[in-house]
């Protein structure tokens, strides 16, 4: 004899048995992989830019990688380029640098003075830098310990000097993050290039990724923005020819910076 | 009669679905359960528990304990007064003053001939007994995490457009290739370190004794984070929160970082020595990094095989990786000792070589 459950029985428990068991399925599968780290693409940026004469590797610039196309990322790429930006020298005569202080920058192609060590005729001397003089008499009074007066010299400087023309690069950088992870509603990614101007960004998802620098790169006589789309394919090693970068349309370029002159400085004196 | 049996085998129908319900929701409670504990497992790191006993452990000071949670310079002064007899720079070389321990532990302090609380940082307990245990105490498992945004820095030193001015390896430290300018770079904080040449415990392994240039130190101490972060540059000398995280659980810091190609040389790659290149040419993941925990110094197999695995140039990894395939207990010995050799071969480096993965249980 067939057994007949009531009609409401049916319909409520017969739906269940199989929700639960595709459930129980899904849940043995993904216990099983844990970590699908297959399928991914790695991207290898080459970094070239002409400038001047001489084309070089662009060494030690940040680039970002974030999700999505450039029509879907058009708010925060306009945002970026409606932003005036601050040249290294104009900053540094804002903030009421020396003409040594500018001129030790420029001639160690430094945006800090965080760049290099400095040596004992950059703080004592006719050619001192004026500001590096001071900080390293302040450290010396404070320490009793010339050495630790000369390495911990930053300790003693202006803020504006010290560090001024990183925060407010820094604070311009993170609104573009927020405004990039907002609109494309993904972590943005961030890689810096080595002294050749290559660059990995690994573990990616495959997909439509906008190649940016967020904030524009100062060459000697410009600024170079880069917004670039680029496509990640699942199993890609990035050991095919690299994703070239250049601030020139050249052969093999895959994506060409617009450039845009060096503001002119308020003082006059300008780059 | 009829309705009265109909309702009884509905019921005893309804009980056996509801029983079958129960099994069900439980074996997908428990797979779900399982996946979870696999997940987590695979993300934690092992760590020792923090040991909480009933009866407070006055020989032990945690700075977990809640009336431990003050600001830190309640207790730790900033150089501390010691600092130009045990430090080159100033730093907090000794321990906290009695005045902080015995403004709550006036008790402990006095209890008995020998108090147990003056063993946290005395190496005698005795009036007249002043020495002090090496500060801090090395025996001591860490209770604190550090945070450092790797990112961040490189931005801020690392920054300079010419790309042949920048540092590089060479025999005894990172030297500029103009000596007279020396750039910043990651050799600010890591260098190489003889202590690296002292054997482990139990020896080289297969051995092989690595060269001095093999390891670079990571900080042990403030010198390098006070050079900047002392006055003005937040995180300050007495914002140490700024960069020491309170952990629930203690861990033991290992002074030798774990190689995996502990046989690649930093000055090395022939005569050309094409090993000595900037750190994050190959190091690709420190320029991303915002944290110091989880960080690994991880090398990607691409850094090694664009020398080592060409046609026509030299054939390393994939000349291995054939000799798996006839003999399944073949050890990789070009860049691993006996102990990473001896493991399957991950499927990067089969897929770097054009092969799909495999393990050495897959070899006939």
């Amino acid at each position: 004899m067939k057994r007949r459950y009531p009609t409401t029985l049916r319909l409520i428990v017969r739906p269940l048995f199989v929700l639960l068991f595709c459930s129980s399925l899904v849940v043995f599968g993904t216990a099983q992989n844990p970590a699908n780290t297959e399928g991914r693409g790695v991207l290898r940026l080459r970094v070239r830019v002409k400038d001047g004469e001489a084309t070089r590797g662009l060494a030690r610039k940040r680039f970002f990688l974030v999700r999505g196309t450039l029509e879907q990322n058009r708010s925060w790429i306009q945002e970026s380029q409606t932003q005036a930006p601050v040249s290294r020298d104009c900053y540094y005569r804002t903030a009421g640098a020396s003409q040594q202080l500018i001129s030790w920058l420029k001639e160690n192609d430094c945006e800090s003075v965080y760049c290099r060590e400095i040596r004992q005729d950059e703080w004592e001397g006719q050619n001192a830098v004026p500001e590096f003089r001071q900080a390293v008499q302040a450290g010396e009074s404070e320490f009793k310990n010339p050495d630790v007066a000369r390495k911990w010299f930053t300790v003693n400087l202006a803020p504006e000097i010290r560090d001024g023309f990183y925060r407010i690069n820094r604070e311009r950088l993170k609104r573009l993050l927020a405004a990039a992870e907002s609109t494309s509603g993904a972590a943005v990614q961030s890689v810096m290039t080595d002294r050749n101007g290559t660059a990995y960004f690994t573990d990616l998802e495959p997909g439509v990724f906008v190649l940016t620098n967020l904030l524009p790169t100062e060459m000697t006589s410009t600024f170079v923005s880069w917004n670039c789309e680029v496509q990640i394919k699942a199993g890609d090693l990035g050991t095919e020819r690299p994703f070239l970068v250049m601030n020139r349309q050249e052969r093999n370029v895959k994506c060409v910076g617009v450039e845009k002159p060096l503001p002119v400085c308020e003082s006059g004196t300008g780059q | 009669m009829l309705q009265h049996g109909t309702a009884k085998s509905y019921q005893s129908q309804f009980r056996i679905l509801l029983i079958r319900l129960c099994i069900l929701s439980t074996v997908v409670l428990t797979a779900f359960l399982l996946c979870s504990s696999v997940a987590l497992g695979q993300r934690r790191p092992q760590r020792t528990p923090v040991r909480r006993t009933a009866a407070a452990d006055y020989s032990r000071f945690l700075h977990t304990t809640p009336k431990h949670r003050q600001p830190c310079n309640t207790c730790h002064k900033v150089p501390t007064r010691n600092w130009q007899e045990a430090s080159s720079f100033p730093d907090i070389a000794d321990y906290p003053d009695h005045a902080a321990c015995v403004s709550c532990h006036r008790r402990q302090f006095f209890r008995g001939a020998r108090p147990v609380i003056c063993t946290v940082c005395h190496t005698t307990v005795s009036p007249r007994a002043d020495e002090r245990l090496a500060f801090r105490n090395p025996k001591h498992a860490r209770q604190f995490t550090i945070e450092f945004p790797h990112d961040r820095h490189q931005d801020v030193i690392a920054i300079n457009r010419r790309s042949e001015r920048t540092g590089v390896f060479r025999r005894v430290s990172f030297y500029p290739q103009e000596p007279e300018k020396k750039y910043n770079n990651c050799a600010i904080c890591h260098e190489p370190s003889p202590d690296f040449t002292v054997p482990p415990a139990g020896g080289w392994l297969d051995g092989y004794t690595p060269d001095a240039l093999t390891f670079k130190t990571v900080p042990r101490d403030h010198a390098s984070c006070f050079s900047c972060h002392y006055k003005t540059q937040t995180p300050t000398r007495e914002e140490c929160s700024g960069c020491h995280k309170l952990g629930v659980t203690e861990s033991m810091v290992a002074l030798l970082p774990k190689r995996i190609s502990m046989k690649f040389k930093h000055d090395g790659g022939g005569e050309k020595r094409n090993h000595v290149q900037e750190c994050s040419s190959c190091h690709i993941n420190i320029t991303k990094a915002q944290f110091a925990r989880g960080l690994k110094p991880d090398v990607p197999i691409t850094s090694c095989t664009e020398c080592h695995n060409k046609d026509g140039l030299r054939l390393d990894l994939i000349g291995e990786l054939v000799k798996i395939d006839k003999d399944r207990g073949f050890v990789c010995t070009y860049c691993h000792t006996s102990d990473v050799g001896k493991r399957d071969a991950p499927a990067s480096h089969y897929m770097i070589s054009g092969r799909p993965p495999m393990t050495r249980s897959d070899v006939k």
